[in-house]
């Protein structure tokens, strides 16, 4: 695949572009199903109500020719490969549709010995966006309703996929808009900092859903689940509250691939990525480490090197 | 005889996190010399540096420790050989995450005493007791312990206010 050459930049993706990376999918995922390279493929199915789209393993030919793709794809389907999500991998090999971001949370739980190379058929999108959240769902993306984590993508291409579907297409003149909002944050005065997150986290009531959908997020007991010691108060109060989301945020330090699924999650609206973010920023100054699509052998906070900065150490 | 003790306005408490194999038996040393200092400091001996997690940190700060020390063996004297390598990994991150979200690490202070060191870990907890003490109580954790969500919303911006009379009415009916 070298989709790299025949970049365009445009000002809306029509649906006829999704449908195009919708009939590659169909096609690819039936002829691996027929031949049974694998045993299912997870990817998306049409949503009850128009203009979504829900999460779906399916694992015969004919149902595999109903999968889709559309800006309404926006789960990141690697969550249910995991230990969480028991049950799916047992059986043998399985395909996936993975767009960039989620192939950066294949690539992670790869580097983890989550998941083995040799166990998946990725099956790659070249993709150009999905919707924002809360966002109008025409069929058709536009700067309008596009995600904040996809104005900064720098995964369209879908590089160490078994298949790509989709041409190189983007959207032109995207604003950075999370980039803005943590560089904004951090010119903050220090007490400014703290209310601004204070008043995040306060609102946060618990539901674990960022958590749930955290392909990271698999460990079986949870720090902040346990009681004997408690290390994190686990009701919603604004104390708990700030433990628990340094904690989430510290824990996903290295290792998250930036899908912005809590985010997208969150039904409290908290900035969720920003903090991912800022750790990663943070590690890639420190250790020149970043997400990437191919796994690596170990994550940056499973490593050092003798000579790592100790500045801030007397 | 005493040495001279001064009486301050604001005793600081300070947690100290340290290592068994190093920083304890520096700690220990300065203890066994008869050095003096300030005993606002709380030790607390762990087995390595590597195994002081971040959310320990916190909970001092929750439960109002104003100033916390984080020390260990010198690298390359780790007794589990690489577990203050990984742990300066951490606490690197760990440190730009607590000034993202606002605090201030001045309170935060990690350093490698050895053994041999009772002077360097006299030092240490010296300068952070002091440098504690004129930046005054650490508020913020402590605040959130004694807050519920309804009243961090009272001092949000006035979207975000619980005020439906019927919530009001419930409120003021508590008592
Ligand atoms: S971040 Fe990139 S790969 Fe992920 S959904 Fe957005 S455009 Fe697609
Ligand atoms: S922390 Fe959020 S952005 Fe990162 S991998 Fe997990 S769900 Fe995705
Ligand atoms: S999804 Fe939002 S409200 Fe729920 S636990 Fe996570 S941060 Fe809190």
């Amino acid at each position: 695949m070298n989709a790299k050459a025949s970049k365009t930049h445009v000002t809306c993706i029509e649906p006829a572009y999704y449908e195009a990376i919708t009939e590659a999918i169909r096609k690819e995922a039936v002829q691996i199903l027929k031949d049974e390279t694998v045993v299912g493929v997870v990817g998306y199915l049409p949503g009850r109500r128009k203009g979504t789209a829900s999460p779906a393993l399916v694992t015969t030919a004919e149902e595999a020719g109903k999968l889709i793709f559309s800006p309404a794809c926006v789960n990141n389907l690697s969550v249910y490969l995991t230990k969480a999500k028991k049950g799916v991998l047992k059986k043998g090999k399985v395909g996936i549709v993975a767009k960039g971001c989620d192939m950066r949370a294949l690539a992670g739980l790869i580097t983890e010995s989550q998941l083995q190379r040799e166990e998946l058929f990725i099956i790659g999108v070249v993709c150009p966006g999905v919707y924002g959240f809360g966002a109008e769902r025409t069929g058709t993306l536009t700067e309008a309703n596009i995600a904040r984590k996809c104005r900064e993508c720098s995964v369209h291409l879908p590089d160490g996929a078994d298949v790509a579907a989709g041409t190189h297409t983007e959207l032109a003149d995207l604003t950075p808009e999370e980039a803005e909002e943590m560089a904004r944050i951090e010119a903050m005065p220090q007490a400014e900092r703290w209310a601004f997150w204070k008043e995040h986290f306060s609102r946060c009531i618990r539901c674990m859903a960022c958590r749930q959908v955290c392909p990271f997020c698999y460990c079986e007991q949870c720090l902040c689940d346990k009681n004997r010691p408690q290390a994190v108060e686990s009701s919603p109060r604004p104390a708990g509250n700030m433990a628990w989301h340094l904690v989430r945020a510290m824990h996903l330090a290295g290792r998250c691939g930036g899908c912005a699924e809590c985010e997208r999650v969150c039904p409290m609206d908290i900035p969720l990525n920003l903090l991912n973010r800022r750790m990663a920023k943070e590690l890639k100054e420190l250790y020149d480490f970043e997400a990437g699509l191919n796994p690596v052998e170990k994550g940056p906070l499973n490593q050092y090197k003798e000579d790592d900065d100790q500045s801030f150490i007397k | 005889m005493h040495a001279e003790t001064k009486q301050h306005d604001f005793e600081p408490k300070i947690v100290a996190f340290v290592c068994t194999w190093c920083t304890y038996a520096g700690a220990d040393l300065a203890g066994t010399s008869r050095m003096q200092y300030p005993s606002n400091v709380r030790v607390l001996k762990f087995p390595c540096t590597g195994r002081i997690d971040p959310v320990f940190i916190l909970r001092a700060f929750q439960k109002g420790a104003d100033g916390v020390l984080v020390s260990g063996c010198h690298p390359g004297d780790c007794h589990y050989m690489a577990g203050n390598f990984h742990a300066r990994r951490r606490f690197a991150a760990f440190r730009a995450l607590l000034s993202f979200v606002g605090v201030d690490l001045n309170r935060l202070q990690f350093s490698w005493v050895s053994a041999a060191e009772g002077g360097k870990w006299v030092d240490v907890v010296t300068e952070l007791t002091e440098r504690v003490r004129t930046m005054g109580p650490m508020p913020e954790f402590k605040e959130l312990e004694h807050e519920e969500q309804w009243s961090t919303f009272a001092g949000a911006s006035a979207d975000k206010v619980l005020n439906s009379p019927e919530l009001k009415e419930a409120y003021d009916s508590i008592g």
